[in-house]
């Protein structure tokens, strides 16, 4: 057990920060107050680092998942987890100090829920961070509890007032729901297999489909266990939440709740499909993702379709992309996995930047929030606009841009894998999407500017990780290879691992 | 082995019958090596491109100086000193691939593209190059003069389209590889629509962008599937791999490469071919370029007559190896070339407008290079290219010169004696020259030397017909092309008065208006005069020209430098042993240079008959001609050929009825039933699953169970459901 904990030093370290976070958070001088954000995100930057740095960790001290998959998984969620604790910084308790500034009160450590906030933070994303290293149902679980349980109360702090109570009420229950339901598949698969360890299910498994076929009871619970796990992804039919719970978050919690829930669910699907048979699924396993990947993309899309309001439409966009993921872990471990992983990325990025376009704007102190808002965003807010463009025009995929790399990537690894008439469906789902795609990147560059206009928000974080975000995807794809490369070596050491 | 070289030795016995259509089959060439030391060559590329960012941030910051046109005159010169230094430093005989960078690598299970980004040097390119920087950078010159009423950001927008045009073209010529080329294709392509458009407020330019783009485009496909089709087969599209395939196995390699890949290889010469005429303005495609003159005119003098156009050329001789896939390849280059070149020719004859008898004449003369390459002559098809290049920009640029001097005056029935008016001297003097050239004047001038080697390969590779249709075309080109300089130059010596009334506003039927001249050049109605710029690039590319004719002749620097390029194949073809005692009309390449030589003075006599010694018996013949019966022809050929009324029938009429019909299929049918019915599908589905309307999470429980069990229902129970079945049935 204590080669565990070798592998788990940049959890352990977040965890220590998010006490240290909470406390500096009560502060009573403004400037540590204010360097909370960015002490989150750094933290989250050296975790990224440190995490990249446990592709070689011997088998022992790793979870369910190879090494070198489970390293370039856990660093990616620290290093987007980074950007968003900097598209976060403003969001929370901006009145108290506004009014502390003003002098118009001193500061009130109880009134103050800043450093709880990216204390949260930080538990969300080791959660996150350790779903990737689970080795037995029992860890997977609590990883997925650790990362669900805060968000719910970041909802509500990031934003106050009703909606943001609303938001976060709806959200707790439809998950405690979703929980309820993997955590009966977990405990069907317990009783089909009568262990808990990942890897002896796997063998269990693997031994029993060659015998007499895998057994009713384990496969419903495969199924339960997935099906629930979807909720973390925005998966249909569990999507329903997705797109109240984003319009009612605050823009930077909304980033948030699009990509760290997002990227342990997506994770641990990669451990459940890993249980499950890996390469070769069982075929109600293949059904079900085949009919979730379907049915998400084109919900996805035709809800973002009719939507006037920016969070609900990438609300939309995000669960479309929740599709494409599933097409990627259909695909399977190897050139599969590792275009999902490498999406996984982008997406996070892309999304990310969108939101922190959102974030950055405001206007008379409350959230800017309607596509008409964004009207010749260009011509006040050049970087914003541009950026915006960028993230749109790679959400929809558009070359050259680093959504397109990723995206064509993913289609080319399950075109292999043979799921054509998958990536056909996908092709023309991202084809729909690009109708509102477009209408995203036309607004800030053509529309006709809103009546009030907008300002930026006071912290300049948001406007600086959008404008890095919207560099990136412009730059990165002329490099992407590399990145590619580092990928597949990953996902391709995974497959090595397993099979020996 | 021995049974390959056996296989092709039988071959080669049974085809000695058409010995002369293969002939061309040994010529071999070398095949490019990577090398390094060259990287340097990248920066014929990299000019154009700092010069394409620094004109946008001129524009930006709303420079308001000719600063544009030299930053652009610099980036250029350079980049040709860099082409000038390569051809100094590489070898010649031997090609060189440099690698640039990684640009395309796409691996997935079993199948692979990758795409370096390199530079093929062989002495093609380095040709190419030679003329492509050296005119871009004097014309450049030129504009900087030509353009300075628009100073300010359209001038910077201006120049910033003529770098992205160098760089696109560094692209098309100096890539290694076929998608490369394909970059630069489309890159030269935009850079086209783009300079066209120039004058946006105006309808006609935009139509005539418009539709030099589109008609590309459908070239383009051509382009875009023979690559495809080439990478499918070969499984590469860099050149050196291609061209060691294709003549790896000695003579019949190409052959056998056919026959292996069946139909979708033997059309890849023609896709191909699709893309060359569409960017070459060959028939069926030709119509854009007459149109795309309402660019400005140093535009049209690079792009639409010099560079641009010989694209399609390059891309033949550049790929001639793969022109042996099919045996009807290179013919139908041939016969399309020579019916360009007859059908321009003759509409150049109809026509008042002096820069449009120019583009007809660019589309007749590339019309010769196609027939050139389709004669198996790749040596003359570069070396005309090449003369080609250099007299026609001389002809665009002093038509500009007038055009810019005469408040847009560009009417040949309106302009006369500029040989008298003071300041006008060299104009008139380099037009003269260049006029000889594209008439094909005895000796002196370069473009007879090149046009004499197509039409007497034509006549050597066994095409009489062909090569008379070329012989036709000279003499037409030599009359229409003095029919211009007659008119324009000569002819009694105008009055301040008749000035004023050239610069007048009765213009007959020409659209270029406005271009090129301030609002002062209204108010004291003269002409006024080129100014150093205009003059000095007028004599430099003269001299150029000039000094072309030197390099143009048999066993000269030119079919050296396409000797040794993957144009081998094209050279010396058709030069077979004739015995000592064959007559003098045995050897085309003897007779040729007496009967073009006659058909040319024929045809300038011609004009100087219509033209210059009787100036109103041209339309006393034009009178009589529409009395006849042949009035028919020669309003076809003022209408020019209502080719135009002839694709707008045919083409533009159905698909704008198709256009029609979708669009009220949309309206009606599809709006009205499947969007709004879809709009109203979630709503009715909402309605129908949560009676409660204040009751959002409870139904979204609902929902969502609902789903899970529906989902987990369909996949436990249908599979028993259809074994129940089966094992009933």
């Amino acid at each position: 057990m204590v080669d565990r904990l070798d592998g788990l030093v940049p959890e352990m370290m977040l965890l220590a920060l998010a006490v240290v976070v909470a406390v500096l958070g009560l502060s009573k001088a403004s400037s540590i107050r204010r360097m909370v954000p960015l002490l989150t995100a750094g933290g989250l930057f050296v975790a990224a680092w440190l995490a990249w740095g446990g592709k070689d960790l011997p088998p022992e001290s790793a979870g369910f998942l190879a090494p070198s998959l489970a390293a370039s998984l856990r660093s990616m969620i620290a290093g987007v987890g980074g950007v968003l604790a900097l598209v976060a910084s403003g969001t929370v308790d901006r009145r108290l100090e506004h009014d502390v500034e003003s002098g118009r009160m001193p500061f009130e450590p109880l009134r103050a829920s800043r450093g709880e906030f990216y204390a949260f933070m930080l538990l969300s994303i080791t959660g996150a961070m350790l779903v990737a290293s689970a080795s037995d149902l029992i860890w997977l679980f609590l990883a997925l509890e650790l990362t669900s349980l805060p968000t719910y109360v970041m909802v509500v702090m990031g934003r106050a007032g009703r909606r943001g109570a609303e938001a976060s009420v709806k959200y707790f229950f439809l998950g405690a729901m979703a929980t309820a339901m993997f955590l009966y598949g977990f405990a069907l698969v317990y009783g089909g297999t009568g262990s808990m360890q990942l890897a002896d299910i796997a063998e269990i498994v693997a031994s029993r489909r060659n015998l007499e076929g895998l057994d009713m009871v384990t496969t419903a619970g495969f199924l339960l266990a997935l099906l629930g796990v979807g909720y973390k992804l925005a998966a249909a039919p569990l999507h329903l939440y997705a797109m109240d719970v984003y319009e009612g978050a605050s823009a930077s919690v909304t980033a948030f709740l699009g990509f760290v829930p997002k990227a342990a669910g997506t994770i641990a699907f990669m451990v459940l499909l890993q249980t499950a048979g890996g390469e070769s699924l069982p075929a109600m396993v293949v059904t079900l993702i085949w009919m979730l990947a379907v049915l998400t993309m084109s919900l996805g899309n035709m809800a973002a379709l009719q939507q006037t309001n920016a969070k609900r439409l990438f609300g939309g966009s995000s669960i479309a992309h929740s599709g494409y993921l599933l097409i990627g872990l259909l695909a399977g471990p190897g050139e599969g996995w590792a275009a999902t992983t490498f999406y996984l990325l982008v997406y996070g990025l892309m999304n990310t930047g969108v939101f922190a376009v959102l974030a950055a704007l405001e206007r008379r102190g409350s959230e800017v929030e309607q596509v008409s808002d964004l009207g010749a965003l260009r011509h006040r807010h050049p970087a914003l606009g541009w950026s915006l463009v960028a993230c749109s025009g790679s959400l929809m995929g558009f070359p050259p841009l680093l959504g397109f790399v990723a995206k064509v990537w993913l289609f080319l690894a399950a075109v292999q894998s043979g799921h054509i008439a998958l990536v056909v469906i996908a092709a023309i789902n991202s084809a729909a999407g690009a109708w509102y795609y477009l209408r995203m990147m036309g607004m800030p560059l053509l529309g006709a500017e809103p009546s009030e206009p907008v300002e930026a928000a006071p912290s300049p974080w948001p406007a600086r990780a959008a404008m890095a975000i919207g560099v990136l995807l412009l730059v990165v794809p002329f490099f992407a290879d590399d990145l590619m490369v580092q990928t597949r070596e990953a996902a391709a050491a995974a497959v090595m691992v397993l099979g020996s | 082995m021995i049974g390959s070289h056996l296989l092709s030795v039988l071959l080669a016995a049974g085809d000695t019958a058409h010995a002369s259509d293969h002939g061309h089959h040994s010529a071999h060439f070398p095949v490019a090596l990577p090398t390094e030391g060259l990287g340097y060559a990248g920066l014929v590329l990299a000019l154009p491109l700092i010069a394409m960012i620094l004109n946008g941030v001129y524009a930006i910051s709303g420079v308001r100086s000719k600063l544009p046109a030299w930053t652009t005159v610099a980036c250029l010169g350079t980049a040709f000193a860099v082409v000038l230094n390569l051809y100094l430093k590489a070898d010649i005989e031997h090609p060189v691939v440099v690698p640039l960078f990684e640009w395309i690598n796409l691996s997935w299970g079993t199948g692979a593209i990758s795409a370096p980004f390199g530079l093929y040097l062989d002495s093609l390119t380095l040709l190419w190059m030679l003329f492509v920087t050296g005119l871009g950078t004097l014309i450049a010159l030129y504009a900087s003069e030509y353009m300075e009423s628009d100073v300010g950001p359209a001038y910077c927008r201006f120049f910033g389209g003529v770098s992205i045009f160098l760089l696109a073209m560094g692209c098309l010529v100096m890539g290694d590889n076929l998608l490369t080329l394909y970059l630069g294709w489309e890159g030269v392509g935009f850079a086209s629509y783009m300079l066209i458009g120039y004058h946006f407020t105006k309808p006609s330019a935009v139509a005539a962008a418009k539709k030099a783009f589109i008609v590309n485009r459908i070239g383009d496909l051509g382009l875009a599937l023979g690559i495809y089709l080439t990478w499918l087969h070969f499984g590469t599209l860099e050149y050196s791999k291609l061209f060691e395939m294709l003549q790896a196995d000695g003579a019949m390699a190409a052959a056998q490469q056919a026959m292996a890949g069946g139909w979708e290889v033997a059309i890849i010469p023609f896709l191909l071919m699709a893309g060359a005429f569409g960017k070459s303005a060959q028939l069926p495609f030709y119509i854009w370029l007459p149109d795309a003159m309402e660019g400005p005119t140093p535009v049209s003098a690079l792009i639409h007559a010099a560079t641009m156009v010989t694209a399609g050329v390059y891309l033949l001789v550049r790929t001639f190896p793969m022109l042996e896939l099919h045996p009807a390849a290179a013919p139908t280059v041939a016969w399309v070339g020579g019916a360009t070149a007859l059908l321009a020719a003759t509409i150049g004859m109809a026509q008042y407008d002096i820069k449009r008898v120019m583009a007809y004449s660019t589309v007749s003369q590339l019309g010769y290079m196609f027939m050139g390459v389709g004669v198996l002559s790749t040596f003359g098809a570069a070396a005309h290219v090449f003369t080609h290049a250099f007299f026609k920009a001389v002809l665009f640029l002093t038509c500009g010169a007038i055009m810019h001097g005469f408040a847009g005056q560009l009417d040949l029935r309106v302009l006369r004696g500029l040989r008298h008016v003071k300041g006008w001297r060299i104009v008139v003097w380099t037009m003269f020259y260049a006029s000889l050239c594209l008439a094909g004047f005895p000796i002196i001038s370069s473009g007879y030397w090149s046009k004499d080697v197509i039409l007497a390969e034509a006549f050597a590779n066994g095409r009489p017909i062909l090569g008379g249709i070329g012989l036709l075309t000279a003499g037409l080109t030599a009359y229409y092309t003095f029919r211009v300089w007659f008119r324009v130059c000569c002819g009694p010596k105008p009055d301040d008065h008749d000035l004023a009334k050239m610069m007048g506003d009765d213009h007959h039927g020409d659209d270029h208006h406005d271009e090129g001249h301030g609002e002062e050049d209204h108010h004291h109605h003269m002409p006024h005069a080129p100014k150093w710029a205009v003059n000095l690039v007028l004599s430099v590319i003269s001299l150029a020209a000039i000094g072309s004719i030197l390099l143009v002749p048999e066993h000269g620097w030119l079919e050296h430098m396409v000797a040794k390029s993957s144009g081998a194949g094209g050279v010396g073809a058709n030069h077979h042993d004739l015995p000592a005692d064959a007559g003098f009309w045995a050897d085309p390449h003897g007779w040729m240079k007496y009967v073009a030589s006659t058909v040319g003075l024929l045809g300038m006599a011609v004009a100087a008959w219509l033209h210059l010694f009787n100036r109103s018996a041209a339309d006393r013949l034009r009178a009589t001609l529409l009395a006849s019966p042949l009035k028919a022809v020669v309003r076809a050929m003022e209408n020019k050929w209502y080719v135009d009324e002839l694709y707008n029938a045919l083409i533009r009429m159905p698909l704008k009825i198709k256009g029609h019909a979708l669009h009220m299929l949309d309206r009606y049918v599809l709006d009205i039933l499947v969007v709004d019915g879809l709009g109203r599908l979630p709503k009715m589905i909402g309605r129908t699953l949560s009676p409660l309307q204040n009751g959002v999470l409870q139904s979204y429980a609902a929902s969502m169970a609902g789903g899970v069990i529906l989902i987990a229902l369909l996949i436990l129970v249908l599979p028993m459901l259809l074994d129940l079945l089966g094992g009933a049935a």
